[in-house]
């Protein structure tokens, strides 16, 4: 296999390039252009207005977690610990208890993840053999004045929907 | 003194030291505003007092009320407070005096008696400008040293050891501009500029010594530590230079004072360069004979310009979202009843000048207003086009820096002194 | 009318007299300073403040070009590469060499000098009284410094541009590295 040796151009080595100044004046050109042209029409800026425009979120984005449900509703999570243990960050902490409706042997009864912790890696979804935590809630600001509510418990967790429906889910993430 | 006295010292006073003040907030709107324009970006545009923006500048009082609440840190193991606490006052003292001389008007001419249009009535001129800046430094020096910070300590020694070398190629283009002149004192330099070169161009500075001009302005962006040469507070390697351990209103201090240089020394690259306060083709006898005319084109032009801004800002001053009685449509509104308002009193001056005054001193004092605003204009369009290389360039390499300096701008600028000197005599 | 300007220029005079005795007064404690401070950096600014007051003393006597020069030249320029240097070297409290025995001295100079200084006092108050006046239009002005040194002192001023020219010379093959780039 040889190697193809493309021979780049050095630039800036003619008398008036190293004047500087007239590249400079090129340069002022460009960005004088771009100024004069939003300043005419400043609904050409390329920026989204953020607070009262939301970005687009994909099914791929991993945003704030969830536990899913079955049909019925009850909780699909079996307290396996797969999740905590694979969590790089050490931010989900489980407590297991005896399940009595028969779907499985155990239950959490806390299941707490702490968001400030979290570095949204996704693992917890990737080793869940259950699909019972998933990230497609489309929450991607997770701010509050206190540490305590960005500490989110098992409650909160079942409370929220996800974003996206079934099979649009299935077909950009798992 | 008469009261006409005092009124006009409060003049030179208010012009003197509330311009530069006042330019403070409209260089950092500049700033951000027009790098966020250059860079196709909004800038602050949220901050608002009742819905009202004012295009931004809002924010400017926003990040002032900040700065005065916040905590002022002197930190503790620092050995040299005094030092600490005096920097930042020599910093922005000194850009403040600097302006003093700096003519804004003509001579006015009021019941015989000259009022010199600059803040101290002095005719040191460019001398008292070199000497002021020359303090810039101990400020300086004496904030980084005094910080007792590793990064404070390498952003003073950059920015002393490049305040140091750049005033020389600085001194030596403004020697051969001087011998162009022939003269130190400011006002008479803008009165030269007043003449025409082969009866059409004006006499402008940067058209005699086009060499000197690109020295000194270039000169002038480094003596105030601007991009491309403000690696004193190169942030990816220094943090903030010099200034790291300030905080609260020594360090707006510092901030002032940085923009106080920048409007100081575009008002210096316009007096010596571009004509000062002079309109162009337009000398001050010129305007005081045909000041009639003048007003009634003035008359004329206001409007015209008032109903150009208006119509720009209707189409722009409004939400790029779908926002149910969109507040900024309604600024804009009140934006528009008052500059029409504004519109409306300029012409029932100008129109009370036509019928009762027109004629004597009136003339003299309308002309003396109109160079003040024409000086105001050139310098905003001086401290655009720092912003603007600020936000076009990139930074130098310190080695770079100084071999600028020293090897290309201290040389060029000898040679242009022999060329001049050879120039001027020949000619006289 | 006239007895107010004679007042008004008595009020002048006695501002002049102060500000004279204001900026005398800095210049000797700046020089005090100079000495006595332990740390240069003291030391350094405290020389600062003497070149300024000196500068409005070349002021106050209508010498407008020296007030620009030393404003410029020794305050401005040489004064800030001494603080330069010493920022440079960085020098602690534990840098600084123990001075015994300041006090004596200090007596031992004051004993030395206090003669000179009393000849220096007989020699002031001996002086004809002064009568200053400005001499001639634009005393002290850039113009005619430059004429008076460019017409009667040619030789002696390029002599000694010479001379500096010599010492930066100097300066800079005492500066230079030997053997780089053999």
């Amino acid at each position: 296999m040889s190697v193809t040796v493309k021979i780049m151009e050095r630039k800036g080595s003619s008398f008036l390039e190293k004047i500087y100044l007239f590249e400079i004046f090129k340069g002022m050109r460009v960005t004088l252009g771009h100024l004069w042209r939003n300043l005419c029409d400043n609904s050409r800026l390329y920026v989204r207005h953020y607070p009262e425009v939301k970005p687009e979120i994909t099914p791929r984005w991993r945003g704030r977690h969830r536990l899913t449900t079955h049909e019925d509703g009850t909780v699909k999570c079996v307290a396996c610990f797969m999740c905590q243990t694979n969590c790089p960050a050490k931010c989900i902490m489980i407590e297991a208890g005896e399940r009595m409706d028969g779907k499985s042997e155990k239950v959490p009864v806390r299941f707490d993840i702490d968001l400030l912790e979290c570095i949204y890696c996704g693992y917890c979804v990737e080793a869940c053999p259950m699909d019972a935590i998933r990230m497609d809630t489309g929450i991607f600001s997770v701010t509050s004045y206190d540490r305590e509510s960005v500490f989110v418990g098992i409650d909160e967790l079942l409370a929220t929907k996800g974003a996206f429906d079934e099979e649009e889910y299935k077909k950009g993430g798992a | 003194m008469s009261q006409l006295d005092i009124l006009l010292v409060l003049l030179r006073v208010a012009v003197g030291a509330f311009v530069p003040l006042c330019f403070i907030a409209v260089l950092v709107w500049l700033e951000r505003r027009g790098a966020a324009f250059f860079q196709d970006r909004a800038g602050p545009n949220r901050a608002n007092i009742f819905g009202f923006r004012a295009a931004g500048l809002v924010q400017n009082a926003a990040d002032g009320i900040k700065l005065i609440f916040k905590e002022d840190v002197i930190p503790g193991h620092s050995a040299h407070k005094f030092y600490f606490v005096l920097a930042p006052l020599i910093v922005f003292f000194c850009a403040l005096v600097s302006f003093a001389v700096v003519p804004f008007a003509d001579t006015l001419v009021l019941e015989g008696k000259q009022y010199i249009m600059q803040g101290i009535p002095m005719d040191l001129g460019i001398l008292w400008f070199l000497a002021i800046t020359g303090f810039a430094v101990y400020g300086i020096i004496l904030a980084g040293w005094s910080s007792h910070n590793k990064y404070g300590v390498l952003g003073a020694l950059r920015a002393s050891a490049q305040v140091i070398s750049y005033e020389i190629p600085m001194g030596l283009a403004l020697v051969s501009l001087l011998v162009v002149y022939g003269t130190i004192n400011l006002n008479e330099i803008v009165h030269f500029q007043g003449k025409l070169l082969f009866g059409f161009i004006p006499m402008w500075g940067v058209v005699l010594q086009p060499l000197a001009a690109v020295i000194f302005i270039v000169s002038a962006f480094a003596e105030t530590n601007r991009t491309p040469f403000d690696l004193a507070e190169g942030e990816s390697e220094l943090v903030a230079g010099f200034h790291v351990e300030y905080s609260a209103m020594k360090f707006a201090l510092f901030f002032m004072g940085e923009y106080v240089a920048m409007f100081v020394s575009s008002s210096i690259i316009i007096t010596l360069f571009f004509g000062g306060y002079q309109i162009p083709w337009l000398s001050t006898e010129t305007l005081v004979a045909y000041a009639k005319p003048v007003s009634m084109l003035l008359m004329g032009l206001v409007p015209v310009a008032a109903a150009l801004f208006c119509g720009w800002m209707m189409k722009n001053n409004k939400s790029h979202y779908d926002r149910p009685n969109d507040p900024r449509v309604r600024e804009a509104k009140v934006y528009r009843i008052i500059i029409w308002m504004m519109v409306v009193v300029v012409e029932a001056v100008l129109v009370g000048y036509l019928l009762y005054a027109a004629g004597g001193a009136a003339d003299r004092i309308l002309v003396v207003l109109l160079q003040i605003v024409t000086f105001l204009v050139k310098t905003f369009m001086m401290c655009f086009v720092y912003v603007w290389v600020r936000w076009t360039l990139p930074r130098f390499r310190y080695d770079q820096l100084q071999l600028l300096g020293w090897k290309m701008l201290l040389p060029l600028a000898l040679l242009n002194i022999f060329i001049t000197s050879a120039v001027v005599v020949a000619l006289s | 009318m006239t007895k107010k300007n004679i007042r008004k220029g008595a009020l002048d005079i006695m501002f002049a007299e102060w500000l004279f005795f204001g900026l005398a007064g800095l210049s000797v404690l700046g020089a005090i300073g100079l000495i006595l401070f332990r740390h240069p950096m003291n030391g350094a600014m405290s020389f600062v403040v003497t070149l300024i007051s000196l500068a409005g003393l070349y002021a106050l006597l209508s010498a407008k070009l020296l007030f620009a020069v030393q404003l410029i030249v020794y305050a401005g320029a040489i004064m800030s590469l001494i603080i330069f240097i010493i920022m440079f070297l960085n020098i602690q409290e534990h840098d600084l060499p123990d001075e015994e025995g300041k006090g004596l001295f200090l007596l031992g100079g004051a004993v030395v000098i206090t003669p000179i200084a009393l000849f220096l006092y007989k020699i002031v108050k001996s002086l004809p009284g002064s009568d200053t006046k400005i001499i001639g239009n634009g005393f002290g002005d850039v113009r005619e410094v430059g004429l008076i040194l460019f017409k009667n002192w040619l030789l002696p001023f390029e002599i000694v541009s010479i001379l500096l020219l010599v010492a930066l010379v100097g300066a800079v093959v005492l500066a230079g590295k030997k053997g780089v780039g053999k």
